[in-house]
């Protein structure tokens, strides 16, 4: 109701009389149709779902489905919080992704710069396709690869024999898990978040370039001095968007890259609430607890980034 | 592009320094670091068991077989998979494409009644969802659990790429689409005549986004499918490289023997066939993200 309220609608001519509100539907009515398909798809697979959430405070009854179950207050929620897995689950999420954000964002960072200062045009292209094409293939496929050449006896190992040093069992240690998790996610993604901050680098003014190199800026200073700046508020955004994440993400590349031997470090929140609701219980009120859990946690520490974000004087994500 | 770097001489004129070397060398090492692990994979295909056992750090087999192909296509999985991946593209895409397209190009007009709400609506699902479960549940009483549906519709829709889409629709000249419809042009007729051509950079993008999205999903398909000849073939996938990492007996119709002698070969030869496509097309549409992301991306 508000922006048509807000805003005096010009009036067509011959239609003085009647709710201005209603001229200005009527008026776009071909623009709403546009709309339908996809507002239709919204409320079946996004609000519906949404809805479905009550699930949490709710005793399931698969006889009487998600609206027909009777409510059971915060019953679930006393259960998930005395579960010790998942309080275990959550610190090691948390562990794993803050280790994430802080050794694995400056990579793509960096990545730009060089590219950006790379002065030859034909290899930029084809060092840019490269370096972004892992990100288009699933982590099955990058598992698989990763298996191969990681394994016990594969391509890494036999390098480091031919060269006289130990070899490391990369995949099937219970302390190595982690470091392989950053290790492979910074191969896999860092050449595609090159491409954000590659983006904003080619929206700056190439005038503040030219009269830094008229003052006798050396390269190292342009980048420093121009480069970084301009792009400070890409990366703020981009931050703001991993600490938005830091209670979920990595399911497939965990769900894909654990095996037995790292069984008991590879249960973050994602592969726990899966495990719950699909695999070991099917206590669907107790599942959805979890994910209403993860998902609030998930948008207060968005937001919270967001207003802290603006507090340091930067752009944030809403305004 | 090029004309641009011609009139401004900051970078391309000017002598190679040493640090322009350390550059080139950097990226060529990091490079390096993504292409030889697939090259190993593709060359560990085409190798025999045998030269494999021997030596891991296969650059370029001696002697090549297809052997580990022939397996891989014996225990048929595969082409099931391959199939049923197909459906997912040929149903979903152009479902995608339209859910995203006319619901960019109507957000994209200018002002109307609602259209702040409905913009947030969109915003919002991308910050806060119902989870797995709800899904499941919905799906399940849409009675299309059990079915490709499932997958295709879970996954139809992204406000993400909406939203790029949105974001490059607003840099098209608002006349054009004022002169076709004082022409009386329809808003379906200014979307798939104007638009549309105009569009094409963004139009690749979004492309390659959902097709790469619906090539590569398999958790829904997990979660929502029954039978195993319904899987898609990233499902195929992980049974053969994850699970018959730990589970050998998961070889299933290959003949036992067979399969252990080649369950390297074989393992590597799925993930090649699996990821061919998105090699071929890949570098064909990148050339248009870029420009797409670049005017689509992160501004509000």
């Amino acid at each position: 109701m508000k922006p048509a309220a807000e805003g005096p609608s010009k009036k067509l001519k011959g239609n003085v009389k009647g709710n201005s509100l209603w001229t200005e539907i009527w008026k776009h009515r071909m623009t709403y149709t546009l709309l339908i398909p996809g507002l239709v798809w919204l409320i079946l697979f996004a609000y519906m779902p949404m809805g479905g959430l009550s699930l949490a405070f709710k005793d399931y009854k698969a006889n009487l489905g998600i609206w027909g179950s009777p409510w059971s207050g915060f019953e679930n929620f006393k259960y998930v919080f005395r579960d010790p897995t998942f309080i275990d689950a959550v610190w090691r999420t948390l562990y794993i992704n803050i280790l994430k954000l802080i050794i694995q964002f400056p990579f793509p960072i960096i990545l730009a710069l060089l590219l950006n200062e790379l002065r030859m045009r034909k290899g930029k292209k084809l060092f840019q396709t490269v370096l972004t094409f892992p990100h288009f293939l699933s982590w099955i496929i990058v598992s698989g690869v990763v298996i191969n050449v990681l394994a016990y006896d594969g391509l890494v190992n036999s390098a480091l024999g031919l060269l006289g040093l130990p070899t490391i069992n990369f995949l099937g240690s219970e302390s190595n898990f982690v470091p392989m998790l950053l290790l492979t996610d910074i191969w896999k993604s860092s050449g595609w978040g090159a491409i954000i901050f590659l983006a904003a680098i080619s929206g700056i003014d190439q005038d503040q370039y030219e009269s830094a190199q008229i003052d006798g800026a050396s390269r190292m200073q342009q980048m420093f001095k121009i480069t970084l700046p301009n792009i400070l508020p890409t990366i703020t955004i981009m931050f703001i968007l991993s600490v938005g994440g830091l209670m979920s993400s990595g399911f497939d590349q965990i769900f894909n890259l654990a095996n037995a031997a790292t069984k008991n470090v590879s249960e973050v929140l994602d592969v726990y609430i899966y495990r719950i609701t699909f695999q070991s219980s099917t206590d669907f009120s107790f599942s959805t607890a979890v994910s209403l859990f993860r998902s609030l946690v998930n948008m207060a520490l968005l937001l919270l980034a967001d207003r802290f974000a603006k507090w340091l004087g930067g752009d944030g994500l809403f305004r | 592009m090029s004309k641009k770097a011609n009139k401004k001489p900051r970078i391309g004129t000017e002598r190679m320094t040493l640090l322009d070397y350390i550059i080139f060398a950097v990226l060529l090492v990091l490079a390096l670091m993504i292409l030889i692990p697939f090259w190993n994979v593709i060359m560990i295909s085409f190798a025999t068991q045998k030269e494999y056992a021997d030596n891991p750090f296969l650059m370029f087999p001696k002697q090549w077989t297809l052997d580990s192909y022939k397996a891989l296509f014996a225990d048929g999985t595969i082409l099931s998979g391959y199939k049923n991946t197909i459906i997912l593209l040929v149903i979903g895409l152009p479902l995608s494409l339209f859910l995203t397209t006319s619901m960019a190009y109507g957000l994209s007009r200018n002002k109307f009644p609602f259209k702040k709400i409905i913009f947030f609506l969109v915003l919002f699902t991308m910050i806060f969802n119902g989870g797995i479960v709800p899904l499941y549940l919905i799906m399940k009483s849409l009675h299309l659990t059990g079915t490709l549906w499932s997958v295709i519709l879970a996954g139809s829709f992204s406000a993400f790429n909406m939203i790029l889409m949105m974001n490059y629709f607003y840099t098209l000249p608002e006349s054009l689409m004022e002169s076709a419809r004082l022409d009386g042009a329809g808003e379906w007729r200014i979307l798939f005549s104007v638009v549309l051509p105009l569009a094409t950079p963004i139009m690749a993008t979004i492309t390659l986004f959902y097709g790469v999205a619906y090539w590569n999903s398999w958790y829904d398909a997990m979660i929502f499918l029954r039978k195993a000849d319904q899987l898609p073939l990233q499902n195929v996938l992980r049974n053969i490289i994850v699970t018959s990492t730990t589970n050998a007996s998961n070889a299933s119709s290959v003949d036992a023997a067979q399969a252990s002698n080649f369950s390297m070969g074989m393992k590597m030869a799925a993930v090649f066939v699996t990821m061919v496509p998105i090699m071929c097309f890949f570098p064909m549409l990148q050339k248009h993200f870029a420009k797409g992301v670049l005017t689509g991306a992160i501004k509000t």
